[in-house]
C-alpha cells in the first residue's frame, strides 16, 4: 500500500482530526488573505493619496545671484531664464509625473466672423495661461478646475485654446472652433488663431480677495483661459521678456519620493544650480502621511501577528496530532516503511487538506475582507481578494505546512523504531 | 544453511547497564526458534537487534552472510525480516485487509481467511476485532510479507490457552511448511516445548537448551554455540 492511499485513508477516516484541522487552515487563510486584501486597499489609498495631494516641486530663477539691469522706467534681472531643454531634462527624470510651465497673459478673443468673445468684464480680455501641459497647471491639478470636455493642452498641442463652460455657452461656441488671440488688440501684437480643444467646469468658487497685487485675483474663473505655449509666445512676440520662462512646476507620482526626486533633479550636471532654486510644495502630504503611516503600520502588524500566532497553533496541533501517532510512526518504520516516506505521508495528509481549504478559504475571504475592510475605514468594494494574493497564500503557506509538519515530526524522527515502540508499551 | 548470524552482539542502555554481552547464535529457515528468559533479561532487545529495529552497541548481525548495518536496517526491515508483537500493533485506521497490505502486493484475503478471519472481518475496523482476531491479522501481515525470517515478541502473551495454541501451530507451520525462519521471544513453556531450538537469555549471555522429553530443557554442550562464521574460520 503506498504513501498517497494511506494520507487518504488516514484522512478520510480520521475526519475528526481532519476536520479541525480543515476549520483551523480555512480560518487562518481567510483571515490572511482579507489582510493581505485590506493592505492592499490601504496602499492604494495611500498611493492614491500621495498622487492627489499635488506633490510638487517648483524651479525658478534664483534673483540674488544673478546680475541687476536698468531700463522701461525700472531694473530688472538679468539672470538666466529656465530653458526648454531644462524641463526636458528635468522632466525625464524617474518620478516626475508631469510638469507645467506657463507664461501668462491677458489677451482677447475673436470669433471667426471676428466678433470679441463676450467676458463677465467689460473689457473681454482673460486671464490666460499659455501652458506646456494645462493637466498639470495648479488650478487643475488642485481641483479647482475640471476638464470635462476635449482635451488637455500638451507640448503636442501648438495653438489649443480652453475656455470655461459659461464661455462657450454664452459665446455659441463649440469645440473644434477656430479663436483668434490678439495680446492687446490697441497695439500692433499679431493675431494668433487656435482651436478650441478642451471645456472646463469651475468645481470650487474663488475665494482669494481681489487685490492689485496679484492681477489673478481680477478676474473671474469664468473669465479664465489656457492656452498652447507656443500661440502665447506668439501672441507675446513683442514683449522682451513676456515670452521666457521664470518658474516651472513639477509634479511627483508618489508624495513619499519627492525629496529623493529632488536629489535626483539637483544632480543633472548640465544646469547650473547657482542660477536657480528648487522648492518643494508638499505640504498636504506632510500633514497627512503620519495618518497614513499609522493606518500602514497597524494593518501590517495586524496581519503579522495573525499570521504568526496561525502558524503557532497550527505546528501545535500537527505536532499534537504527530505525537499522537507515535506507535503508527513506530509500526510503520517496524514494517519497513522508510522515514522519509512515513513523513512524506504526514506532509500530504496536511497538504490534502490545505487543497480543500485554501480555495474555499478563497471564496470566503471574498466575503468576509470587505466586512473586516469596514472595521479599518474601507470601503467594501475596495477590499478585493486577487489570485495573485490566493496564490501568495497558498505557494506560502503550504511552505509553511510542510515546514510544521517537518519540524513537527523531528522528535518522533530522531528515534529509533525500537525507541518508539518501547516508549508505547 | 544459517539465514541469520548474530556475532559477538553487545548492547547497553544509555552506555550503563549491559543487557547483552558478546551474544552469538545462528539461525536456520525451516525452524522455530524461542528464546527464553527472565523479565527485563534483553530477550526483546535481542529481538529488536535481529529485526533491525535498533543497532547493536558491539558486534554485528548478519542476514544471509551479510552486515545489516552495512546493507541498511531499513531496507533489512523492509525485506528480510517481518514482525509480531504481543500488542498487536496494527494501524488503527486501517481494515484488517489494509494492515496486511502495508507489507504485500498479494491479495490480503486468502492469508486472512486461511488463518481464520471472514470476509466481513477483513473488512472491518480492526479495532472492533478480538485480541485472538487481531494478533491473526498481526501474523497474517507477517506472513504477507515474503520476509523470510519472522520475529515474535510474546506472540500468545495476551490470549487464552486456546488461541494461544492456534498461534503456535501457525508459527510452526510457517516454519516447517512455508520454510520461514521464525523467533519467538516467550515467557511460555508451552511455546518453547514445540521450538526446535530454545535459547535462554541470561545474564546478558545466550545459551542453547537441549530438548529434553519432559520439555524442560537442560544446557548444550558450548561447542553448538560457537557461530558458523567462527566455526569457518577455525
Amino acid at each position: 500500500m503506498n504513501l498517497g492511499i494511506r494520507a487518504i485513508l488516514y484522512s478520510a477516516r480520521k475526519w475528526k482530526k481532519t476536520l479541525l484541522v480543515f476549520c483551523l487552515l480555512l480560518a487562518i487563510t481567510t483571515l490572511v488573505l482579507s489582510g493581505l486584501a485590506i493592505a492592499d486597499a490601504q496602499e492604494e489609498q495611500a498611493e492614491e493619496v500621495r498622487g492627489t495631494t499635488g506633490a510638487s516641486f517648483t524651479v525658478e530663477r534664483n534673483l540674488s545671484t544673478g546680475g541687476w539691469a536698468s531700463g522701461n522706467g525700472g531694473s530688472y534681472s538679468t539672470q538666466e531664464f529656465i530653458s526648454e531643454e531644462m524641463l526636458q531634462e528635468i522632466s525625464s527624470i524617474d518620478g516626475v509625473a508631469g510638469y507645467d510651465a506657463a507664461l501668462v497673459s491677458m489677451p482677447y478673443y475673436y470669433t471667426q466672423s471676428g466678433e470679441s468673445i463676450i467676458t463677465e468684464d467689460v473689457n473681454n480680455s482673460f486671464y490666460t495661461y499659455g501652458c506646456l501641459n494645462s493637466e498639470y497647471n495648479e488650478l487643475f491639478v488642485s481641483g479647482r478646475f475640471e476638464l470635462v470636455e476635449g482635451s488637455h493642452i500638451t507640448e503636442d498641442v501648438p495653438n489649443g485654446l480652453i475656455l470655461s463652460r459659461e464661455r462657450v455657452e454664452k459665446n455659441g461656441l463649440k469645440l473644434g472652433d477656430k479663436v483668434s488671440g490678439i495680446n492687446d488688440p490697441y497695439a500692433d501684437d499679431p493675431e494668433v488663431e487656435m482651436e478650441l480643444v478642451g471645456i472646463f467646469d469651475i468645481v470650487a468658487d474663488k475665494d482669494d480677495e481681489a487685490t492689485m497685487y496679484d492681477a489673478a485675483t481680477l478676474w473671474d474663473y469664468t473669465d479664465y483661459a489656457f492656452c498652447s505655449f507656443h500661440a502665447m509666445k506668439e501672441m507675446a512676440v513683442n514683449y522682451e521678456d513676456g515670452n521666457k520662462l521664470t518658474e516651472a512646476h513639477f509634479f511627483v507620482e508618489d508624495a513619499a519620493q519627492l525629496d529623493n526626486v529632488i536629489a535626483e533633479v539637483q544632480n543633472i550636471s548640465s544646469i547650473n544650480w547657482d542660477n536657480f532654486i528648487i522648492t518643494a510644495n508638499d505640504e498636504v502630504y506632510q500633514n497627512i502621511s503620519n495618518a497614513l503611516s499609522d493606518t500602514n503600520t497597524l494593518i501590517t502588524t495586524l496581519i503579522v501577528v495573525i499570521t504568526v500566532v496561525s502558524m503557532v497553533l497550527i505546528i501545535l496541533i500537527l505536532s499534537m496530532s504527530i505525537r499522537s501517532r507515535k506507535r503508527e510512526t513506530g509500526i510503520l518504520l517496524a514494517v519497513g516503511i522508510a522515514k522519509p516516506a512515513v513523513i512524506l505521508q504526514y506532509v500530504l495528509e496536511t497538504l490534502l487538506i490545505a487543497v480543500v481549504a485554501f480555495p474555499l478559504a478563497y471564496l470566503s475571504s471574498k466575503q468576509v475582507a470587505g466586512t473586516l475592510g469596514t472595521l479599518f475605514g474601507k470601503a467594501a468594494e475596495n477590499v478585493i481578494v486577487t489570485p495573485e494574493h490566493f496564490m501568495l497564500v497558498a505557494v506560502v503557506g503550504g511552505i509553511l505546512l510542510v515546514a510544521a509538519v517537518l519540524v513537527s515530526s523531528i522528535s518522533t524522527m530522531r528515534l529509533k523504531p525500537k525507541q518508539i515502540l518501547s516508549q508505547m508499551e | 544453511m544459517s539465514i541469520m548470524e548474530i556475532k559477538q552482539v553487545g548492547y547497553s542502555y544509555d552506555n550503563k547497564k549491559k543487557v547483552l554481552k558478546d551474544v552469538n547464535a545462528e539461525m536456520e529457515q525451516g525452524k522455530l526458534y524461542a528464546i527464553l528468559g527472565p523479565s527485563g533479561c534483553g530477550k526483546t532487545t535481542l529481538l529488536s537487534l535481529i529485526g533491525g529495529l535498533d543497532s547493536p552497541g558491539s558486534g554485528q548481525i548478519y542476514f544471509d552472510g551479510q552486515d545489516i548495518a552495512k546493507t541498511g536496517l531499513s531496507d533489512h526491515r523492509k525485506n528480510h525480516v517481518s514482525f509480531i508483537f504481543q500488542a498487536y500493533n496494527l494501524i488503527d485506521y486501517l481494515t484488517p485487509a489494509e494492515n496486511v497490505s502495508l507489507t504485500s502486493k498479494l491479495p490480503p484475503l486468502p492469508i486472512l481467511e486461511r488463518l481464520g478471519l471472514t470476509k466481513e472481518e477483513a473488512k472491518r475496523n480492526v479495532l472492533k476485532l478480538s485480541g485472538g482476531q487481531q494478533q491473526r491479522v498481526a501474523i497474517a501481515r507477517a506472513l504477507a510479507s515474503e520476509a523470510p525470517v519472522i520475529l515474535a515478541d510474546e506472540p500468545t502473551g495476551n490470549l487464552d490457552e486456546d488461541t494461544a495454541q492456534d498461534i503456535t501451530e501457525i508459527l510452526k507451520e510457517s516454519a516447517h511448511k512455508m520454510n520461514k525462519c521464525v523467533v519467538v521471544v516467550t515467557h511460555s513453556n508451552e511455546l518453547a516445548k514445540q521450538a526446535d531450538v530454545v535459547f535462554r537469555l541470561k545474564k546478558g549471555e545466550l545459551q542453547v537448551l537441549e530438548r529434553v522429553q519432559d520439555g524442560a530443557a537442560q544446557p548444550q554442550s558450548r561447542r553448538n554455540n560457537t557461530p558458523r562464521s567462527e566455526r569457518r574460520a577455525k
